[in-house]
């Protein structure tokens, strides 16, 4: 080997050093390829620990060290993304729920090439990943599971009392009122909590209606649709269920089904799955069946997930790395979804029809087929106006007026002043 | 044998500056600002700081003066919360500030286990609040609620029971009652304090003179806890005013807003919603009037002190 000179040397090492300076972007042999990913504690525990393997395995193949954090859902989640963005430090890779890559739009990366990828490999992905990541044209997380809201019911009881499995929102009606005289009512909170919504949202949907028209500008709470709603709702909380759903917690339904009270609710597969794994008395008789239609279709809440990275990240190429590991090789994203026991579904139309339906009988109805899937506000962009009427539970709160004691009338003129204030603000 | 001053060895080094640095905490000039320090940092970096962020946050990008913050009045949910904060807080330290009287009236007598009470009588107050309201919410649960299970059990109750977090009144009295359960220790042991630091003299002449009870704690025991009081319940007001933990635990400021504080709609609008700067206003919004009442109060103690 020729050796190196003394000039030749120098030369070398200050032409190097000018470059580490003019860039700030130190040599690839000295970076230290790490990076880190925030997510929150999954439903399924064992999701969590899957994560956890893959992640090592990732590691041994690429190289590249991950630091997997969790964070707890919903409160302590949305507080952590705040202060990571407004410090523009932390993590690399965010997990978000449903419409937050619109709240944080201008903090995340690009990521339509990773979607590109594995739309080209799995089909489009589902309409509700793509109302919530898809923001102004551009990807800005990626699609990564969904866990949508399906009618629980217990089965047990149904049969005992020969009631048939509504289809409708009018047959619920029907069965609602033989439940309650049973002592097992059903189970929909009006309250300030997002499975109101989530119930809510599908209930007005399948009447036709809407909040906030798809331009994002213009209120449409103000309609016979949203009548219809009220009325439904004001019948459903005098003949089918109790006033406790006025205060209840997004657990509560789940609770009330688990604890035999309650003999149909509204929630995703959790209400099922803990029963199952806390070997409740209850767990056998609870079933799913088909999601309840409307006048205008059947509609459900759907909670895509999507992986985000942020763009404080100085590992953006090493972090879509790991998003292709775990969601672009068919084998790793199936054994991850297969891990969380139908808590997280694929998000990919060629994989709806996914093997971890077939582990369960009781999954059957989700598939879903012929139900529409949206996130809250639908169809209007989920803006940070649109999710402020959703933060503030304006639906929730016009039900609750009106099924204690306000008319259909003056509540639906009470949110449809709120909402245009909100929008017009 | 005589020992002289020479052999006797001087500690060199550390002693020495040992010494020097006792002389220097002697003086008041000096030791004073050492005792503040470490709560003066706190202050600004757990206090101050944040609230500056909070100004900043505050201003929109371009300046608009203060339409962020009268924006907030077209808001239902911001009026109904301004409602709520006052009813909330008037409520609360009314009840904290009798009950803690008669609580430090009655810790001040000789009673059994007398330090186990008094110690027992802060747990509240040092349980992490979160925690405890977790505890609450159980109780006032609809599917599990002791509280309603004992009323029905020993026939107070009709069954169901109140819907303790699903009717707007009971809701508010949910909340008022756990503040004042969370925040009676605080207004106890103060006023303890206050009480024991009261010359036995007083009340000693004030019997030979014929007064009963009621005279001793109207002409003695009131007059002279009345600046602890108003610290107190300075103290308290501003606490109150800001709470948190409990409305976010009990209700999350249901049903339909009726228990919504300041804090946790700031939090809705701020940090869930990601419109931090309108979460911000609502969080300052009572600064001014909260700056009024300290500054009045203050003076008051003043007045009263000298």
């Amino acid at each position: 080997m020729e050796p190196i000179r003394r000039r030749r040397f120098l030369t070398t090492a200050a032409g190097g050093l000018a470059g580490i300076l003019a860039t700030r972007v130190p040599p690839a042999r000295g970076q230290q390829r790490e990076i880190s990913y925030l997510c929150w504690n999954n439903f399924a525990p064992a999701s969590d620990k899957k994560l956890a393997e893959i992640g090592q395995r990732f590691t041994r193949d690429t190289g590249i060290k991950l630091k997997i954090d969790h964070v707890s859902h919903m409160g302590p989640q949305q507080a952590k993304y705040a202060s990571e963005v407004q410090t523009q430090a932390g993590h690399d890779l965010v997990e978000m729920r449903m419409h937050f890559p619109w709240l944080y739009e201008p903090q995340l990366v690009d990521v339509s090439d990773v979607v590109g990828e594995l739309e080209k490999k799995y089909g489009k992905a589902i309409s509700s990943a793509y109302e919530g990541a898809h923001v102004n044209g551009v990807w800005r997380a990626v699609p990564q599971y969904h866990g949508m809201f399906v009618a629980t019911y217990r089965e047990d009881l149904f049969k005992k009392a020969s009631l048939k499995v509504p289809d409708t929102w009018e047959d619920l009606y029907t069965v609602g009122k033989e439940l309650k005289k049973m002592g097992n009512p059903v189970g929909i909170p009006i309250s300030q909590n997002y499975d109101s919504i989530s119930t809510a949202g599908p209930v007005l949907w399948s009447f036709g209606g809407m909040e906030v028209d798809k331009d994002g500008k213009t209120v449409r709470i103000n309609s016979p649709a949203t009548a219809q709603t009220i009325e439904w709702y004001k019948k459903m909380f005098r003949d089918c269920m109790e006033p406790e759903v006025l205060s209840w917690s997004d657990a509560s339904n789940n609770e009330s089904i688990q604890q035999g009270k309650a003999g149909w609710i509204h929630n995703p597969v959790s209400a099922y799955i803990v029963a199952k794994q806390r070997k409740l008395v209850t767990a056998d008789g609870i079933n799913h069946h088909r999601s309840l239609g409307g006048p205008q279709g059947r509609h459900e809440t759907d909670t895509p997930r999507h992986i985000g990275i942020w763009k404080f990240s100085k590992n953006v190429e090493p972090a879509k790395e790991w998003i292709r590991y775990l969601l672009g090789k068919r084998e790793v994203y199936d054994e991850y979804i297969m891990s969380g026991d139908a808590f997280n579904l694929p998000v990919y139309d060629k994989l709806q029809d996914h093997p971890v339906l077939r582990t369960d009988p009781k999954y059957a109805a989700l598939r879903g087929e012929g139900v529409q899937y949206h996130t809250y506000g639908w169809p209007a962009p989920p803006s940070d106006k649109v999710q402020l009427i959703t933060n503030t539970y304006l639906l929730p709160n016009m039900l609750a007026k009106a099924v204690t004691g306000t008319s259909t009338k003056d509540a639906i003129a009470w949110a449809e002043i709120e909402m245009r204030k909100i929008l017009a603000g | 044998m005589a020992v002289r001053a020479d052999d006797i060895p001087v500690p060199r080094g550390r002693p020495r500056l040992a010494g020097r640095v006792r002389e220097w905490l002697d003086q008041e000039s000096i030791l004073g600002p050492v005792f503040v320090t470490p709560a003066l940092l706190l202050l600004v970096l757990l206090v101050a700081y944040p609230f500056l962020m909070a100004l900043y946050f505050g201003r929109p990008s371009e300046f608009i003066g203060i339409r962020n913050f009268v924006r907030l009045w077209d808001s239902d949910a911001f009026r109904q919360t301004f409602q709520n904060a006052f009813v909330f807080t008037g409520i609360a330290v009314a009840f904290k500030l009798v009950f803690g009287i008669c609580l430090a009236l009655l810790l001040n007598e000789q009673l059994w286990f007398k330090r186990f009470i008094r110690g027992a009588v802060l747990l509240p107050w040092v349980i992490p609040t979160a925690l405890s309201t977790l505890g609450w919410w159980w109780m006032f649960n609809s599917l599990y609620s002791v509280v309603n299970w004992t009323g029905i059990a020993v026939g107070f109750m009709d069954p169901p029971g109140p819907n303790w977090l699903g009717q707007k009144y009971y809701a508010m009295t949910a909340v008022v009652t756990v503040n004042v359960w969370r925040g009676l220790p605080f207004f106890a042991i103060t006023i303890l304090a206050g009480l024991v630091a009261i010359p036995r003299e007083l009340y000693e002449a004030a019997e030979a003179d014929g007064a009963g009870p009621v005279a001793r704690f109207w002409l003695i025991t009131l007059p002279l806890l009345k600046p602890v009081l108003a610290i107190v319940v300075l103290f308290s007001t501003i606490f109150t005013f800001s709470d948190f933990n409990i409305v976010y635990v009990l209700t999350r400021g249901g049903p339909i807003n009726s228990t919504h504080l300041f804090a946790t709609l700031s939090r809705v609008v701020g940090i869930d919603t990601g419109r931090i700067g309108e979460g911000a206003a609502i969080s300052l919004y009572l600064f001014p009037l909260l700056v009024f009442v300290v500054w009045a109060q203050l003076r008051f103690v003043r007045k009263q002190a000298y």
